[in-house]
């Protein structure tokens, strides 16, 4: 295998110069509100949405999600995968996929990149750790039973394990890279993986550039280049489109989109993504603390009014906290609590209801159309009897602030994988969000969210996932649902391009070419 | 004299530590760095990691005496956003932001001065109408809406330039007339006032009337003494070179000090913030003692004044 390394490298050295000469692909510019939270670039370091968008431009996992198409599994390090048992999944190698150092990927690479320094060795952060645990809690060992073929075995039975290595915590990187890196901020900053692009230079709150990375396993990327730009201001952001120094930006609110549209060169394409929008509810506030009152709360609003108008139609209501994608752990026929505001006043005068204020904490657009969302909400519970004041606050640290001024907030659950436990329990169940703020909890919810995490029987699993949305969706209401989030890119029009279901741009020869 | 300087050098010290103590009490009290650095995305368990990584489990008055010990020690933090020295985050910013501050007060004293001047010297004229109602226009047209009209006009409509970025200096030109035309609009009615209560003095008419020419009187009497409040202003203006240009750097996407402070403070990563503002009251205090010693340049009486007072009078 060493020689093989060794005999392709000279080879691809020759090749380079000749492939840069020719090489008539256009680069590709993107502007984008953010490059990095966290001013790295290392997936388990920088979990946010803008992470994620450009984390599958340079790294890649073993499985896949299919971001254009159903957002279901799908191969991508690793050609296939199955169960050994409840603990473990085995997953066959894809052969001869080159990294961004010019070596071919090995097992070991594989097994260091999830189970080695890279997520718990003594010189990785501590919150990468931390995250790395979150993703794989019942993580035991990597095996490598024989060439090609890896073995991720868990403590505990698990029937997510394939939803957690879908995550981008456990992409695949170089070892050799990452060792021989001068420090981990200085790997953080050029990690070192298989995907279609490889990082080329970054400048932290400035600008982010890829080079294609020709000899990807997934053909040949159609841009030579592709050069992220941050750009804060949405006007900003519009401007560069228009005057031609961008192709692609990001993070388009919905009111944009007209403006973008009028001008026949340019379109504007997204559609609801693996994200939901909702508004977390505080049981142990004074008023919320009767059940009653948070389900008047759920009927008073019309959501179908709130997408229609503030989102032009371009998303949608989801069935509750879980989306299809989830397979047959989709319970099809739930519905979100219906609007009625003779129901939500049946319910205030039952509780008693005499008009005592209501805090709700909101922030100022860090969700798209935030604020007029919030407004608008506000209005819509007045019409049935609820005196609901909003808060403006300026970060998530005063929106979690606990007191007794904590009521309702705003917030937004991903689902990171096809199953129920990457959202409704990451984010609601004993150690989710929302019971850590001590901002809900119920007995029973728990017991199922356990059930749901171990059980290996399907059909109780399925029965414990509609059970727990009735209790935290109808019976006892932990949060509301308020529709689907939907990213919207404005593009050129002359560039062939599917926006993905999630925040992950895709630029794949798959996925993108340039010409009429 | 030492003790002018003394005084001064004291309350510029008092000035900085009140303003780095407010900051960092405001900073830790209205948000958790934790949380806006790791993104509400992030596991708890790893934002609490985080939390413990970087002390900020510990009392609120141990992290501020731990903060200041190190700031006796040269030490000014590291960003808890990845790890590196606030100041060498915070020195490779400064050029850029330079790059647009300088050039732009060039403009403001280019433009602004010989504006008010020419103003003054044609008082109730059409051309002092037209100065004043431009000055208007750019002292009262907010920057942000400035530099957007002008980059639809020059980048949008007409392709001319870059609408932001900080590629080459032709993307430094948009940033660098906005920045320049508010600050020039300020100095050019500043520098009318001082004008016209100074032409408007005694020993004006007394020069006029002794036969020197008009030309010799702006220049040798009017000038020089209209030019005390001008300096004032343009103290500020060079106080504020390293920070004065945050909302602009925000529009034209330019990776400045302006830029760095906007993120440090949304993430509240501190030790960056204290940084610039330790930076940025240091240069406004040695602005205003240049601008102190300027006065006594430009006003002899001013001298005489400080070198006769009673001790404590110059304070």
């Amino acid at each position: 295998m060493r020689r093989r390394q060794f005999a392709v490298l000279p080879a691809l050295a020759l090749a380079a110069p000749a492939i840069a000469q020719s090489d008539q692909r256009p680069e590709l510019r993107v502007a984008v509100q953010k490059i990095s939270n966290s001013n790295t670039l290392e997936t388990p370091r920088e979990q946010s949405n803008v992470g994620f968008r450009l984390s599958t431009l340079f790294v890649e996992g073993l499985i896949g999600t299919g971001w254009t198409t159903d957002m279901r599994a799908v191969p991508e390090l690793a050609t296939a995968w199955r169960r050994v048992d409840d603990r473990t999944v085995e997953f066959d190698l894809r052969a001869d996929v080159r990294m961004h150092d010019g070596r071919v990927m090995t097992a070991e690479d594989a097994a260091f990149s999830i189970g080695g320094a890279r997520l718990y060795g003594s010189a990785t952060p501590p919150e990468v750790v931390a995250t790395a645990r979150r993703t794989f809690p019942g993580f035991e060992r990597m095996e490598i039973p024989r060439e090609g073929v890896l073995r991720f075995v868990n403590r505990i039975p698990d029937v997510t394990l394939e939803g957690r290595l879908a995550q981008n915590v456990g992409v695949v990187v170089s070892q050799a890279a990452f060792e021989a890196a001068e420090n981990w901020l200085a790997w953080a900053r050029r990690p070192v993986g298989t995907g279609p692009y490889r990082v080329a230079e970054y400048r932290p709150d400035s600008s982010l550039t890829f080079e294609a990375h020709d000899a990807y396993w997934g053909g040949r990327p159609p841009a030579r280049r592709v050069r992220v730009v941050e750009v804060p201001e949405v006007s900003s952001r519009v401007n560069a489109l228009f005057s031609g120094e961008v192709d692609f930006i990001t993070d388009m609110p919905p009111d944009q989109i007209p403006i973008i549209e009028r001008n026949p060169r340019f379109e504007v394409l997204g559609s609801p993504i693996n994200n939901i929008r909702i508004l977390a509810f505080d049981a142990g506030h004074a008023v919320l603390r009767n059940p009653l009152v948070r389900r008047a709360l759920t009927h008073a609003i019309d959501r179908r009014a709130i997408v229609d108008s503030l989102w032009a139609g371009r998303t949608e209501m989801p069935r509750g906290l879980q989306l299809p994608f989830f397979g047959d752990m989709y319970v099809a026929d739930w519905e979100s609590p219906r609007f009625d505001v003779a129901e939500a006043r049946r319910l205030l005068r039952e509780a008693s209801y005499r008009g005592e204020p209501i805090p709700y904490r909101c922030l100022n657009n860090y969700y798209t159309g935030q604020t007029a969302t919030a407004q608008v909400l506000v209005e819509m519970w007045r019409a049935a009897g609820l005196n609901v004041q909003l808060q403006m606050m300026e970060n998530f640290s005063q929106i979690s602030e606990p007191g007794p001024t904590r009521a309702i907030r705003d917030w937004s659950v991903t689902h990171t994988f096809g199953d129920p436990v990457g959202s409704l329990v990451r984010a609601m169940g004993p150690r989710g969000e929302l019971q850590n703020q001590r901002e809900w909890t119920n007995e029973e919810f728990n017991r199922l969210s356990a059930t749901l995490e171990s059980s290996t029987d399907r059909a109780e699993r399925r029965a414990a996932h509609a059970r727990m949305l009735t209790i935290i969706e109808r019976e006892d209401p932990g949060y509301m649902v308020l529709h689907t989030a939907a990213t919207f890119i404005g593009k050129r029009r002359d560039i062939r391009w599917r926006a993905s279901q999630g925040w992950p741009l895709d630029f794949r020869a798959s996925n993108l070419s340039f010409g009429a | 004299m030492l003790r002018f300087f003394g005084f001064r050098l004291l309350r510029a010290a008092i000035t900085i530590v009140m303003v780095v103590t407010f900051a960092f009490v405001v900073l830790r009290l209205s948000g958790d760095p934790a949380l806006l650095i790791m993104s509400v995305d992030a596991p708890p368990e790893a934002v609490a990691a985080f939390r413990t990584a970087w002390g900020l489990d510990e009392p609120l008055w141990v992290q501020y005496f731990k903060y200041f010990s190190a700031i006796f020690e040269g030490d000014l933090g590291r960003s808890m956003r990845d790890g590196r020295p606030a100041l060498t985050l915070v020195l490779e910013r400064v050029p850029a932001t330079l790059a647009l501050t300088i050039p732009a007060l060039l403009i403001k004293l280019c433009i602004g001065i010989p504006a008010g001047i020419t103003a003054a010297l044609h008082r109730n004229s059409l051309l002092d109408r037209l100065v004043m109602a431009l000055a208007v226009a750019g002292f009262t047209i907010p920057s942000f809406v400035l530099g957007l009209l002008l980059v639809l006009l020059f980048a949008v409509q007409l392709g001319w330039l870059p609408s932001g970025g900080q590629e080459s200096w032709r993307h430094a030109i948009l940033p660098v007339i906005t920045l320049g035309v508010g600050g020039a609009a300020v100095l050019a009615r500043f520098t009318r006032s001082a004008m016209l209560e100074v032409l408007g003095q005694p020993y004006i008419r007394t020069a006029s009337a002794k036969g020197v020419p008009w030309r010799a009187v702006v220049w040798g009497h009017a000038l020089p003494n209209a030019a005390i409040p001008t300096v004032t202003i343009v103290g500020f203006m060079v106080g504020s070179l390293i920070a004065g240009a945050v909302v602009v750097e925000s529009v034209f996407s330019w990776p400045g000090v302006g830029r760095l402070l906007v993120v440090a403070v949304a993430n509240r990563d501190l030790a960056v913030v204290q940084c610039i503002l330790l930076l940025v009251a240091a240069t406004m205090v040695t602005s205003n003692l240049v601008v102190d010693l300027l006065y006594g340049a430009l006003d002899p009486r001013l001298r005489s004044g400080l070198a006769s007072a009673p001790k404590g009078a110059a304070a």
